[in-house]
């Protein structure tokens, strides 16, 4: 096959571009808001905090509860940082292999699919970082990643595996066909 | 071998390379947390190297300033009489190893308050199995952060005291370690007995390093 017969790049559809540039959007934002409102953050977390504290397992003396409330504070800040890390990251991920599935993959059908699980589990799972984050002041470390584990990671991380390696196989297909006998 | 027979296998790779990562459980990494100094152990640093430098006006500068001194002052019904100011007079005199005697007291007597706060919490008969293992651990941990900064000094001067502590403390972790699968849970309630001995210990430490106060006549 010669380069004049082989496929040119298709681009993804236009709803798949929206939904990982509002991904990107939303990182840029949120990386944003956590700069200019650091304090209001932090002590609305620590707020919360302080209102649960048997969920913290807060001991009442302060040698021992600052402790616990910092390694909480850095683990709410970590979560917004990797929300605004794998939104940016995530959003690119999407074009990406968005247009290689749109180049690729012959059957409609299929590539309408992997395209869907694709967007869908990029833009998706990125958020679980900040619901994780968001949950941590009310339901503690650990129940809050639980929470964010079922409801976010599993679903739309799981989405983004299969679809991600269907289209490696069908890459891999792709390649075999099309090489001489 | 023509631009797409290349661009091919790299766009296998690259999506093997992506999909590789995420697919292993540890693709929710939530980051590690190491643990910071708080302002009384952060000031103490800064007034044991102050005065290890020989820097005695920066280390009367940060005591006076500081976290130690308002944390003396706090809980100065707790401490020997004149702790604090021994501590500022002994800087002023560009007295050394008495200003690390009067800081190991310090941090022995915060240490001793811990334990026995640990007792106490762990010693109420609302708690349960969980919180009596939960608290413990906490504590220790809070114990262990304030006792370790002065440990060299307790042992140069009463290694007894600092062996006997040690071995409290170990005793006490193993009340507040998870249990290896298949092996019966100890009672955490155990976890007193070795709180009080380290209370016992420090307390007495506490007495035989404190000057004896004054008679008046």
């Amino acid at each position: 096959m010669t380069d004049a017969e082989s496929p040119t790049w298709r681009i993804p559809p236009r709803w798949v571009l929206l939904v990982a540039v509002l991904s990107i959007v939303a990182a840029e934002v949120g990386g944003g808001s956590m700069a200019r409102f650091k304090v209001e953050l932090t002590r609305w977390a620590r707020d919360g905090m302080l209102a649960h504290p048997k969920v913290h397992g807060l001991v009442g003396v302060r040698d021992v509860d600052e402790r616990i409330l910092d390694e909480a504070l850095v683990k709410f800040d970590a979560g917004l940082r990797l929300f605004h890390m794998h939104a940016e990251g995530m959003g690119l991920v999407i074009i990406a292999t968005s247009m290689v599935a749109a180049t690729v993959i012959r059957s409609v059908t299929t590539r309408r699919a992997i395209i869907a699980l694709l967007t869908a589990g990029g833009a998706g799972y990125p958020v679980g970082y900040l619901v994780w984050s968001v949950l941590i002041p009310s339901y503690g470390l650990e129940r809050a990643k639980t929470i964010a584990e079922w409801l976010v990671w599993v679903p739309f991380g799981t989405a983004t595996i299969v679809a991600l390696w269907c289209l490696a196989g069908l890459v891999a297909w792709s390649m075999l066909e099309r090489r001489p006998a | 071998m023509t631009g797409r027979a290349i661009l091919a296998p790299a766009v296998l790779a690259a999506l093997v390379v992506v999909a590789a990562p995420i697919s292993s459980a540890s693709a929710h990494h939530v980051g590690a947390y190491v643990p910071k100094d708080n302002a009384i152990t952060t000031n103490f640093k800064q007034v044991k190297f102050s005065v290890q430098a020989g820097k005695y006006d920066v280390a009367i500068r940060l005591f006076d300033s500081g976290a130690l001194r308002a944390e003396m002052r706090a809980h100065a019904a707790t401490l020997p009489a004149g702790l604090e100011d021994g501590t500022r007079a002994a800087l002023s005199a560009g007295d050394g190893p008495e200003v690390e005697r009067r800081l190991m007291i310090f941090f022995a007597a915060l240490s001793r308050n811990l334990a026995l706060e640990a007792d106490r919490q762990i010693a109420r008969p609302d708690a349960t199995a969980e919180t009596r293992v939960a608290t413990g651990r906490k504590f220790l941990e809070a114990i262990w952060r304030y006792y370790n900064l002065v440990d060299f000094a307790v042992a140069s001067r009463d290694d007894k005291a600092s062996v006997a502590l040690r071995l409290a403390f170990d005793e006490a972790e193993t009340y507040v370690k998870s249990p290896a699968a298949g092996v019966t849970p100890i009672d955490p309630a155990g976890i007193r007995q070795p709180l009080q001995r380290m209370a016992q210990v420090l307390s007495t430490l506490i007495a035989s390093s404190s000057p004896t106060p004054r008679r008046s006549t």
